[in-house]
């Protein structure tokens, strides 16, 4: 009877462990899987990435780009969502992964191509440097200030907003003096 | 008589001594003499060799090879040969000629917006010894002529002006690097430019990218296009502010713009942009005074206190070498740490010690090459055959710029014992390398579209998972580098073996569980029989004994 009862104990053991599907891997499979998933303890950056200044200076658009499926009629290219810090991450990591993953085209220069030892983001959405007028290209923003720092140099804390944005006036319009491209 | 001589003799002596004190009192800082122009661009080149990992006694060589046609690159050795340091000329032209040759297969070529990069490499060009005008052909194998398509015929594609004034500016200093004679079917002329240049000059008399406040590295280079015309009295119609037209000519220009530029010197010396004292401020100033063939040690305009813009230039010189953007902490730049050399501040400060050179040896403005020949050779030579012996057996992209490099040095090259055997080396050597490209494109443009977003990939598409992940680890350690997300396709991968894993294991376990359940319910089940089997056998034995009673 016992012995009956000791298999009746295993066998609900192992239709519990079943149906609660449990995952059996090694702890470092674990944090490899699990980097990105938010958590309450992650820590986490916003970003987006908009064009609206191109809808002001339609006129001086590449005939090209005019159009809805390389400028959205309200701007966004992408709303402004969170998505998880990795430690280190500079503002460029952060766009490179939230292009990707929702891919969006993005083309940049690397560090090692031009003066500024910095990556170099030459297109966003098809939007290039110069194709809204010989003042247009784009930049960033954090916490609503323009770092003037090459964004791979940028290294982002937790909570901080960054934005990018198309600016049509190298700078002016969208918050602080752009460098100039080259 | 004798007192007579003594007070000549005090004069004469009062007089020699006044003649040496007083030019010593004028002359409060000493002047900068091309032996030190040469040491501090030597300075520069030893730092940007230490920067980039350079091993041996070429700047030109190995990984700095690989921003050649670009920003980061160019610069260097539009400079270095400037001033005849000796370097590997031919290989950075063999490597510019196949990076331009690639760039002209893409429909925009070098760039659908910026005429400059025609610009900068035609000077490279021609600072490396070579033919702006006849570098490597494009697809239909005619020669490239950098000059045609990147200045005068360059409105045929795009205004110069599509990328604002300095598509103008640049375009006229390439055009004017040489004599260069324009078609008459050109699309923009010298005047055109020049038109175009005028136009844009502010009411202060300087130039700016936007605004109307003049900014001195605008204004210089401003200059330094103007400054073949500096004495040129032909009247070209200019709208004015308001809009009315003005006759200016470019002499007016250029009196303009220097007297605005020597207004922009601050009390200091120095030159501010964006509101900070900077480097390359008065770099380009050194550059423009050069160009006019001002000297910018002597010329009272650019004196402050004493202080003249080579004073200021040598105030940027740090130990190691190169140069700093600033002194002090610019909020327009935080990443330019005040005191610490970065590489666009050396390559500006290398063009402005290149200018004061050539000024004190006697020689041609900056970017006038004037008079010179193409002299760069790029015949195979007997380092380049040690060089293809030396490739290793595995090839990565790591040797793709070397390849690259050699091949096209050897395809220039007449016919030599071996030629041959290089020939085969070196075109089995590009396959390869170009088939390992090809890969990685191929892997990142599936991963691109099959993998990502990450999160919704499930364990239906295992397969391609498995596939990407096992051409990456066919990659050597380097090209697996290039492939973009690399870390996501192993995430992903070991996330899917976790299921599989799971679901194996969740199998087993279910095995065990029915197995166990089974193995109990027989045991019940044959239990009871046999306690049936009993309870009948006592019932058959207590049968027996009543009936045996």
């Amino acid at each position: 009877m016992k012995k009956d009862l000791l298999v009746v104990g295993v066998v609900i053991v192992l239709l519990a462990v079943l149906i609660k599907g449990t995952n059996f891997q090694t702890v470092d499979e674990y944090y490899l899987t699990h980097i990105d998933d938010i958590t309450s303890d992650s820590q986490t950056v916003t970003v987006s990435i908009r064009c609206d200044e191109v809808l002001k200076h339609w006129d001086d658009l590449d005939p090209a780009l005019q159009s809805e499926e390389f400028v959205p009629g309200d701007g966004v290219i992408l709303a402004a969502s969170q998505y998880v810090l990795r430690p280190g991450d500079t503002a460029f990591d952060l766009l490179e992964r939230v292009t990707r993953y929702h891919k969006i085209q993005m083309e940049y220069q690397g560090a090692d191509k031009n003066s500024f030892s910095s990556v170099y983001i030459k297109g966003i959405h098809y939007l290039y440097e110069f194709s809204c007028g010989p003042l247009s290209g784009w930049m960033y923003r954090v916490n609503g200030e323009v770092p003037q720092k090459g964004c791979s140099q940028y290294e982002l804390k937790n909570g901080d907003v960054v934005e990018w944005v198309y600016s049509c006036t190298l700078g002016q319009d969208t918050g602080g003096q752009r460098g100039n491209g080259e | 008589m004798a007192w007579q001589k003594r007070v000549t003799g005090a004069a004469l002596a009062f007089a020699s001594a006044l003649c040496v004190i007083l030019p010593a009192g004028a002359a409060s800082s000493a002047r900068y003499g091309k032996e030190d122009f040469w040491v501090a661009a030597q300075g520069i080149v030893q730092w940007k060799k230490q920067e980039t990992g350079s091993a041996g006694d070429n700047l030109l060589e190995g990984a700095f090879l690989e921003s050649a046609g670009t920003t980061g690159g160019d610069w260097y050795p539009i400079a270095m040969g400037r001033m005849g340091f000796k370097d590997d000329y031919a290989g950075y032209l063999a490597v510019l000629e196949a990076q331009v040759e690639e760039r002209y297969r893409e429909p925009e070529k070098l760039s659908g917006s910026k005429a400059t990069e025609w610009h900068r490499i035609a000077l490279a060009v021609l600072s490396a010894g070579g033919d702006p005008t006849s570098f490597g052909t494009d697809g239909q194998g005619k020669p490239i002529d950098l000059i045609a398509d990147g200045t005068y015929n360059r409105g045929k594609t795009a205004s110069l002006g599509r990328q604002g004034i300095n598509g103008w500016i640049w375009g006229l200093i390439a055009l004017d690097a040489k004599p260069y004679s324009v078609p008459e079917s050109a699309a923009s002329t010298r005047e055109d430019m020049i038109r175009e240049i005028l136009a844009l000059q502010l009411p202060d008399g300087g130039f700016a990218l936007t605004g109307d406040q003049a900014d001195p590295d605008m204004t210089a280079m401003a200059l330094q296009a103007l400054a073949p015309y500096r004495e040129d009295q032909t009247a070209y119609a200019i709208p004015n502010s308001s809009g009315k037209k003005e006759r200016r000519t470019p002499k007016q220009a250029v009196d303009e713009a220097l007297s605005c530029l020597s207004k922009l010197q601050q009390a200091d010396g120095e030159f501010k942009s964006g509101g900070f004292s900077n480097l390359e401020s008065v770099s380009q100033t050194i550059v423009a005074l050069c160009s006019l063939g001002i000297d910018p040690q002597t010329d009272s305009r650019f004196i402050k206190n004493g202080v003249t813009p080579v004073d200021v230039l040598m105030r940027y010189k740090q130990k190691d070498g190169g140069f700093t953007h600033s002194l002090s902490y610019d909020e327009n730049n935080p990443a330019a740490v005040p005191g610490e050399s970065n590489s666009m501040a050396g390559e500006q400060a290398l063009c402005a010690l290149a200018a004061l050179w050539r000024q004190a040896e006697g020689k041609t403005a900056l970017y006038d090459f004037t008079g010179e020949q193409e002299k760069t050779s790029l015949a195979f030579t007997e380092a380049d055959k040690a060089a293809v012996d030396a490739l290793p057996e595995a090839l990565t992209t790591e040797q793709a710029v070397q390849v690259q490099k050699l091949f096209k040095k050897l395809r220039q090259t007449g016919d030599f014992p071996d030629r041959q055997r290089y020939l085969g080396i070196l075109s089995q050597a590009k396959e390869t390398i170009d088939g390992i490209q090809r890969e990685i494109d191929a892997i990142n443009a599936l991963a691109q579209e099959k993998l990502y977003p990450y999160e919704t990939v499930g364990l239906s598409s295992k397969e391609i998972v498995d596939q990407v992940f096992d051409r990456c680890q066919a990659l050597s350690e380097y090209d697996r580098s290039k492939i973009a997300g690399y870390e996501d396709i192993r995430k992903t991968k070991t996330k899917l073996d976790n299921q599989v894993r799971s679901i194996a294991v969740g199998g087993i376990l279910a095995l065990v569980a029915i197995g166990l359940t089974v193995g109990l319910l027989l045991r019940v089940r044959s239990r009871r029989r046999k306690k049936a089997l009993e309870m009948e056998q006592l019932a058959a034995q207590y049968a027996d004994e009543s009936d045996e009673e």
